[in-house]
């Protein structure tokens, strides 16, 4: 009986982890080469910040004074485009490429097509808004 | 207690927890459905009446290659524009002092066109192209008309005066475009801008639908 709970608890701490990280969903980038290299990464959203709120802040100095100037316009496009879970923003074709950026289902889709190789992005916009307050609260300016 | 109510209460324990676990579990799922639109409907949706949305098109009708779509949504604009610092751009205003007006006085310029009736303000027409500049129905309109040179081109701008007025409103030497499109978000189903010449189409336009048609 004893070994049943300790199980029942065993799973249930472990469906509730599963549950809490990917509440957000999961941040996705596909890379499709035509020459047979396929790049598939799968990240749960709720990991991603939390992960930032760990490492020390050193490591993050050159992100940071990068996009620094920038992070107040991203936290603000991530917190707006949440109002506009379907909106096709930006669609842009020549002859050979195609770039599309896209909210679906509160994800910002980034799909971009050329001959011989396709790229997929797909990031929860929550995540993006976290992250911008993540980088914010490293910025020595804060 | 006997042993058959401990058994009782275990079970109930047990059914409580597992009842927890499972609503932890579907809520958000839940939620998020009924966030999500049906798939079923059309793409083409307002996300509420007071959405409105600034669509840019640029296509290629000659050779069908390039096309370009822009959707933004004004309320967007407004809040991002803001938080926008660099160069002359700063809390959603452009400072242009520096910019060589040819010694014009803008703010002059624009009290003069909102003073005065409707009607033709400028009218140029040359062997190479036709300018006017005119107000109508609190619109501002500018039509551009190259001729030949460097190739056959019509451009056409309309400007409700409110908008005007609006990008008009801050400092002297400033254009408050957060203002602007505040003001431009109250108009109607307007077409702002529209360039036509002999390779590509520019549109500049502003409705309910957040995608192009």
């Amino acid at each position: 009986m004893l070994l049943a709970k300790l199980a029942l608890g065993f799973c249930g701490t472990v469906f509730v982890a599963g549950a809490y990280t990917f509440h957000e969903g999961v941040m996705r980038v596909d890379e499709d080469n035509s020459d047979g290299r396929h790049v598939h990464v799968w990240v749960p959203a709720a990991i991603v910040p939390m992960a930032m709120h760990v490492v020390p802040s050193r490591h993050f100095e050159h992100a940071v004074a990068q996009v620094g100037p920038w992070l107040p316009t991203l936290r603000a496009l991530a917190k707006e485009l949440k109002r506009y879970p379907e909106a096709q923003l930006i669609d842009v074709e020549d002859g050979r490429q195609h770039v599309r950026i896209r909210t679906h289902q509160g994800k910002l889709l980034i799909d971009v097509s050329e001959p011989g190789e396709d790229v997929h992005v797909a990031c929860p916009l929550a995540m993006i808004e976290d992250v911008a307050s993540e980088l914010e609260a490293k910025s020595p300016a804060v | 207690m006997t042993t058959a109510t401990a058994r009782l209460i275990e079970k109930a324990s047990v059914t409580l927890a597992a009842s927890l676990l499972g609503a932890t579990m579907f809520l958000p799922l839940a939620a998020r459905a009924q966030d999500t639109p049906k798939s079923g409907s059309s793409q083409i949706s307002t996300v509420s009446n007071h959405d409105r949305w600034l669509h840019v098109r640029v296509t290629n009708p000659s050779r069908n290659e390039e096309t370009v779509r822009v959707n933004v949504p004004l309320e967007l604009a407004e809040k991002v524009l803001p938080t926008i610092n660099k160069d002359r751009l700063h809390s959603g205003r452009v400072k242009f002092d520096d910019i060589d007006c040819h010694g014009v006085d803008l703010r002059a310029l624009v009290d003069a066109v909102r003073t005065s009736r409707d009607g033709e303000f400028v009218t140029v027409q040359s062997r190479d192209s036709d300018v006017r500049v005119a107000k109508r129905n609190g619109t501002l309109l500018v039509h551009v008309f190259e001729k030949n040179h460097p190739r056959r081109s019509e451009v056409e701008v309309k400007v409700p005066m409110k908008v005007v007025d609006a990008l008009f409103s801050g400092e002297k030497d400033e254009l408050d475009l957060v203002a602007g499109l505040r003001a431009l978000s109250s108009q109607g189903d307007t077409e702002l801008v529209s360039v036509k010449d002999q390779e590509n189409t520019v549109r500049v336009w502003l409705d309910s639908k957040n995608i192009t048609d």
